[in-house]
């Protein structure tokens, strides 16, 4: 399911537009057994990988779309197509008017680009030769260069480490300094790939409310992958979610929520120990009188619940609100195997 | 090549000499071991050949100081691609194996210019360069060679045909690392290891079948022997002086068709995990 374009959008509007993209690797596939291996050396057999089928996204200039999935289901290869480093087999990629592949040079100046598990940063280096480097290979004017890296390291907090060297940095340091890279040519658009992978609590804060500040003032278009939904939910107005290389998903959260089930917690107190079962609800677990349960609150209605439960047993306090967003997800993946 | 791609080029090679800089200066002792050690080590590859002249009053035909000559000339051809091509641009296919292009790709300037540039090491690379200068400056002087500019000028086009001929040839079997990254990760430095390792011989007296080999498919001729045969007045013909710069050309254009086919392959299939023989993570 896509989120259509809202009417009145014009093209000029359309930040990343791609229609029908598809990408087929392949794999080899090995058999243990000693028969076979000669076998094998003669006609290899290879699995067809389908790392996307038929992939539509269109993402509008100033919005943030999380891009989420199992793994492997697509996520990094959708990335890759899109920052120009990947060519898609079939199908049409357009991000900001312009072609990754055809148009490269052009366009690769207008993104920025963070790949979590990989680093744009000088290893041998301190951190500011990275930006003296990028000021350089980016053409960036000096005072518009001097101006924006004051903001980035005041906003990331690079100071305390801007002269240490890339290798020494904590993991949390890094991420904050390859942003403040990505960030310093001042790109229309930011591809985040999984970029708080391995950080620190406190270090993702810094990160998320730095992206939500960028989009909020410069009207940064921003497309990020992540495992952790709290992040994705928290950032994020919209989210694509990609399963086996289809878009199974697009929309908002709270969609998602309703689509795949409105999954929510009851907590209740009672008196007696034991905890009353409830028809609709599914007990997760009990500690100090305290009962929990998990129920769909598109199926069920929470009034026939504490129904249940008053006439079953005395109520002392009840509290209720809404499953996290993993479970839910973790509960669509689940589906989706099946 | 238009002036403002001129000026971008010269700033490259300004920031890349800067991190060079900023690399080997971080600590005193270790910049002292690496271009001590680089400078040892050249040297110690060529007294092999340079003992050979020593003990038999020349080697090949060719008189000490000729010998010299060749052995300066050859270290001088490393030299220019270890200062140029140094950060692993030179042995391209440990970049292409490693999935480290994707870093080049995502940079906004054409690709040629990335490779033309990001290897430039002036400080840790050119440590070969002061021995090799040595070499050639005390040879030229006993053989009364470098009285003309005409000379100096046939040396530099000789030299930089020499090197591009390397270039090319590390290139050319690098490319390979676009099909095969993982089991071509080194392709690039055995390859090279092959042509460093006959540079330092004069190959005179070499049947033709091997002569033929060593100036096509094995090009290590041309690295130092033909253009020091040529320089130095051993050669009959005055064509063979433009034999190098020709054969770099050739080189270079066999070079970036492969090169260039290797990367439309790459923008199909990436540094992907399915690959077979695939890019380390």
């Amino acid at each position: 399911m896509n989120a259509p374009a809202p009417p009145g959008t014009s093209a000029s509007d359309i930040a990343v537009d791609a229609r029908g993209l598809c990408k087929c690797f392949y794999q080899r596939q090995r058999s243990e057994k000693l028969s076979e291996v000669f076998a094998n050396l003669l006609r290899p057999r290879v699995r067809l990988v389908e790392a996307l089928r038929q992939v539509d996204l269109q993402v509008r200039r100033g919005e943030i779309v999380a891009y989420a999935g199992p793994n492997g289901a697509g996520k990094s290869t959708t990335v890759k197509l899109l920052c120009g480093i990947l060519a898609p087999d079939a199908g049409r990629v357009r991000v900001l008017g312009l072609d990754p592949i055809a148009d490269r040079v052009r366009y690769v100046g207008r993104i920025g680009v963070v790949f979590g598990q990989r680093t744009e940063l000088w290893w041998d280096h301190p951190v500011a030769a990275s930006f003296e480097w990028k000021r350089v290979v980016w053409e960036i004017p000096r005072p518009r260069y001097e101006r924006l890296l004051g903001r980035v390291r005041e906003l990331l907090g690079l100071d305390e480490f801007f002269h240490s060297l890339t290798r020494e940095l904590s993991l949390g340091q890094r991420m904050r300094a390859d942003l403040g890279l990505a960030l310093v040519h001042e790109p229309e658009i930011l591809f985040l790939d999984e970029p708080t992978i391995g950080v620190d609590v406190l270090a993702k804060r810094h990160i998320l409310e730095f992206i939500m500040q960028l989009n909020r003032e410069r009207r940064v278009t921003v497309m990020l992958t992540s495992h952790d939904m709290d992040e994705l939910e928290q950032l994020a107005g919209r989210i694509a979610l990609i399963d086996r290389g289809r878009i199974a998903f697009d929309g908002d959260f709270d969609q998602l929520r309703r689509r795949f089930a409105d999954r929510r917690r009851l907590r209740l107190q009672t008196r007696a120990g034991e905890a009353p079962v409830l028809q609709g609800a599914q007990l997760l677990g009990s500690e100090g009188g305290w009962h929990e349960y998990t129920f769909d609150a598109a199926r069920t209605q929470i009034a026939g619940l504490l129904a249940q439960a008053s006439a079953r047993s005395e109520i002392l306090d009840v509290e209720t609100h809404r499953a996290p967003l993993d479970e839910v997800i973790a509960d669509i993946y689940q589906q989706w195997r099946q | 090549m238009g002036v403002r791609t001129c000026k971008k080029l010269l700033r490259l090679w300004g920031v890349y000499a800067y991190l060079d800089f900023m690399f080997m200066t971080r600590d005193l002792r270790f910049f002292l071991h690496c271009f001590f050690s680089d400078a040892v080590l050249n040297l110690a590859a060529v007294s092999g050949t340079f003992l050979l002249a020593e003990r038999f009053a020349g080697l090949g035909g060719w008189s000490q100081p000729q010998v010299v000559f060749l052995l300066g000339y050859g270290m001088l051809v490393g030299g220019l691609i270890n200062t140029f091509f140094g950060f692993n641009v030179l042995y391209i296919s440990r970049r292409l194996g490693r999935g480290q292009l994707d870093h080049t790709l995502i940079q906004p300037q054409p690709l040629w210019l990335s490779l033309l540039t990001e290897g430039f090491t002036p400080i840790s690379g050119s440590a070969i360069l002061l021995p090799a200068s040595g070499l050639l400056l005390w040879a030229g002087a006993t053989l009364g060679l470098g009285s003309a500019a005409r000379w100096w000028a046939l040396f530099v086009l000789q030299a930089l045909s020499s090197a591009a001929i390397a270039l090319s040839f590390s290139f050319l079997w690098g490319s390979l690392a676009f099909w095969a990254p993982r089991a071509a990760e080194e392709i690039s430095s055995s390859a090279l290891r092959l042509v460093y390792q006959l540079k330092p011989f004069p190959l005179d007296g070499s049947g033709p079948l091997l002569m033929g080999g060593l100036l096509s498919l094995l090009p290590v001729g041309f690295v130092a022997w033909y253009p020091c045969r040529f320089l130095l007045g051993i050669a009959l013909s005055p064509w063979d002086g433009a034999a190098t710069p020709l054969a770099a050309f050739f080189f270079a254009l066999l070079a970036s068709w492969a090169f260039t086919r290797g990367k439309k392959h790459y923008e199909r299939t990436g540094s992907s995990r399915y690959l077979s023989f695939g890019h380390r993570s």
